[in-house]
């Protein structure tokens, strides 16, 4: 049976004439978590959105559940969450408003207005925002007053509410002290949570820095210049491959 | 020799110049027979009428002004959002709408507000009458555009990537639409209502000079019968009107986390638009074409207007434009830095009021009793109320500005007045000028109450065929007006964006 969620054939994106992407071959299946390491400007960022389809690449084939995104419904797309390296969250908006943003996919355009007026349940965005950490009295805080380790908390937590089934995270530990960073680390990765309450995505890709925090994943993709160096199950990474990406 | 550099500090004193061929001709056209009335005008001000009467008729006019102006902003305001969320990049990038469709938005909307409320006003009594609901619709015509171009400025400083996050959640494009725009919108509201309800109630006004109704059209009848003492006691109680409007809508906490205060504001939204709906449908079938029968009129109707004649009116319309725009530049600065103590400050903060509250064509027709009607003459009356409201905001500005740079300058010996113009107002020099660039989409619009008035440009032209009922001298006016308003609303948004 062909459990193969997302596949990238021959991937290039060209922007203003730099090549970002180079010719990326990538297919990520149901259930696999993967690690993707590179260093800063190597095309990390670039391959989920790619990947995500944010950005359309310049030549090459993306298919999510082996049709393309332009086949795809809106239900089918919000199969993928993203975690922003730069959180991409909205300023004006307060942390449990923000959280309750993941939820439109699945709401209808009443909700999404209720959500602006505050006048719509925050029980749902609360749970996952204690999931994350998050104190209470941050709920109504609005985002321009968090600081960096609330507003990453807060974007996990949007990220988390979606209920998708596979999570693209673009460096998701950035300004996380260690105990969180483990906390977080297993909500996102799905790898026990307390009350079992949360619904994490099961398929996951994540952009990383920090090799210490490799050992819960499957497998892991080295990235440099936009193309992909190795592509390995975690056990059978080495000095050596590392050596060809940092 | 050394090549001579221009700053932006320079810049907006240079203009000024525009004041010595415009002095020469105003000092040529001086008659004295004038200055008593001119003088009985001044005096009037301190000493306006007030009795029973002339009470009843304020509270009575300023009622109409107050309806016209709340309605006529209220259904801008809010049709203004919606139609700059329908030409901001935004909307086409969320439903995938091909950019063709933006352009031919936000030209037509360029069009209908390149040509001035008063314009519309007259064009509209000409068609259906004088009516009150004239003056509503002919406000809220352009304004709409207006309104909608400030939400649309707003709305495209929106951070991209907060938009692809949250189209990325893939939600119905509504739901998404209604997300990013909601705040943007808001704040716009909250930033810009209270100074478009007093342009709407200086509208109001003006529309009052040509018959539509409200506290206009009593200070017109008291000047044309030389009561400045009545003519006064309408300013002030309208200067009332403008001060209270604004106390009240600072007092207004436009809270968007008060649940009953959101309801109440989306009930409104819903009603206005709704009302205004029934209501222009009502107009529209309910109305006798009074003098515009059937279309087929504008081309059966001929054109006396010469090549020659109407290629100089242009062009009196562009120096117009470029007289006043030069003196609303640089007349506040140079006046500030001349005059930079506390009383002057109050003096001219005064003055500047005055300027913004008596509406242009009385100002024109109070210079006209001692200057005959030229071209100078309505670019200084343009230039003078124009200037009142760039110093108001050059004033906020400078009030809220660091003062550290002007207060070393001035510890070092420098003179007051080069360490206000080198450590305060060179700060500001920029921001002003992009401000003034905006401005002088304004004055070229005004460009028509004046004309009107002053007996030249498009203004008068439009006026003379629309007295006459040559509509097809009406529609050629209106295009050349529409294409002067759309160049100088291009060349001075160039100008805007390199400035910020």
């Amino acid at each position: 049976m062909n459990n193969t969620l997302l596949e990238l054939k021959n991937i290039s994106y060209k922007y203003k004439n730099n090549l970002i992407l180079n010719k990326v071959n990538l297919k990520i299946n149901s259930g696999e978590k993967i690690a993707l390491l590179g260093k800063s400007g190597s095309g990390k960022t670039t391959l989920i959105s790619v990947l995500n389809g944010t950005i359309k690449p310049t030549h090459g084939e993306v298919k999510l559940f082996s049709k393309s995104f332009e086949e795809l419904d809106r239900k089918q797309k919000s199969k993928i969450t993203t975690i922003w390296q730069d959180l991409r969250l909205i300023e004006d908006l307060s942390a449990e408003q923000n959280v309750n943003c993941g939820l439109l996919a699945e709401n209808n355009f009443y909700f999404a207005f209720k959500n602006l007026l505050n006048i719509s349940s925050f029980k749902k965005a609360h749970k996952y925002m204690q999931l994350c950490r998050l104190h209470n009295s941050v709920y109504d805080k609005k985002i321009g007053k968090l600081s960096g380790g609330q507003k990453q908390r807060v974007a996990i937590a949007r990220s988390l509410i979606q209920g998708s089934n596979i999570l693209l995270a673009d460096e998701p530990f950035n300004n996380l002290d260690p105990k969180l960073i483990t906390t977080i680390k297993n909500l996102l990765l799905e790898n026990g949570d307390k009350n079992n309450t949360k619904k994490s995505p099961k398929t996951a890709l994540v952009a990383l820095h920090r090799l210490d925090l490799l050992n819960d994943f499957d497998k892991v993709i080295g990235i440099r210049d936009g193309k992909i160096f190795f592509n390995i199950k975690r056990n059978n990474l080495k000095k050596l491959h590392l050596d060809k990406i940092y | 020799m050394n090549k001579l550099k221009l700053n932006y500090t320079s810049l907006s004193f240079l203009p000024i110049l525009v004041c010595i061929p415009l002095g020469y001709q105003l000092i040529n056209n001086i008659h004295f027979g004038g200055f008593k009335l001119f003088q009985e005008f001044l005096i009037s001000a301190f000493n306006p009428k007030i009795d029973n009467e002339i009470i009843i008729t304020v509270i009575k006019r300023l009622n109409e002004t107050i309806l016209i102006g709340f309605f006529s902003w209220l259904v801008s305001i809010i049709f203004g959002a919606i139609f700059g969320i329908i030409s901001s990049n935004i909307f086409y990038k969320i439903f995938n709408i091909p950019n063709f469709f933006y352009r031919i938005i936000r030209v037509f909307l360029t069009i209908i507000r390149s040509i001035h409320e008063v314009v519309w006003g007259i064009i509209l009594m000409q068609i259906y009458g004088i009516n009150f609901s004239i003056g509503i619709i002919a406000i809220c015509i352009p304004y709409i555009s207006l309104n909608s171009k400030v939400f649309a400025e707003q709305l495209e400083t929106i951070d991209y990537k907060s938009f692809e996050s949250i189209n990325q959640i893939n939600a119905p494009k509504f739901s998404s639409l209604l997300t990013i725009v909601w705040n943007p919108i808001i704040n716009t509201f909250k930033n810009f209502g209270l100074y478009r309800l007093e342009c709407s109630i200086r509208s109001t006004v003006i529309l009052g000079l040509f018959g539509i109704g409200g506290i206009g059209t009593s200070i017109f009848l008291s000047f044309q019968t030389l009561n400045f003492r009545e003519l006064w006691t309408y300013l002030w109680s309208l200067a009332i009107l403008i001060i209270l409007s604004g106390l009240i809508f600072k007092k207004i906490k436009f809270n968007t986390t008060n649940k009953i205060l959101s309801i109440f504001f989306i009930a409104v939204f819903f009603i206005t638009i709704l009302f205004s709906f029934s209501y222009f449908l009502y107009f529209i079938f309910n109305n006798n074409f009074e003098n515009f029968n059937s279309i087929s009129s504008l081309f059966k109707s001929s054109s006396d207007l010469g090549l020659f004649d109407f290629l100089k009116i242009i062009l009196e319309t562009i120096i117009l434009s470029l007289l006043s725009t030069g003196i609303a530049i640089s007349l506040p600065p140079l006046v500030i830095g001349i005059f930079n103590n506390n009383s002057s400050k109050i003096f001219i903060k005064i003055f500047a009021f005055l300027l913004r509250l008596i509406p242009t064509p009385v100002i024109l027709l109070t210079l006209l009793t001692f200057n005959n009607p030229s071209l100078s003459l309505a670019a200084l009356t343009l230039g003078l109320h124009n200037a009142g409201i760039t110093s108001k905001l050059l004033f906020t500005n400078l009030e809220t500005q660091d003062r550290r740079n002007y207060i070393a300058m001035k510890s070092l010996g420098i003179s007051k007045k080069t360490s206000w113009l080198l450590g305060l107002f060179s700060q500001q020099a920029k921001s002003y000028l992009a401000y003034c660039a905006y401005r002088s989409d304004i004055i070229i619009r005004e460009t028509a109450i004046v004309g009107v008035i002053g007996s030249v440009g498009l203004g008068w032209q439009l006026q003379e065929s629309l007295s006459s009922f040559a509509w097809q001298e009406v529609t050629i006016v209106l295009i050349a007006y529409s294409s002067i308003a759309i160049v100088g609303e291009l060349i001075n948004g160039k100008i805007k964006n390199s400035l910020t």
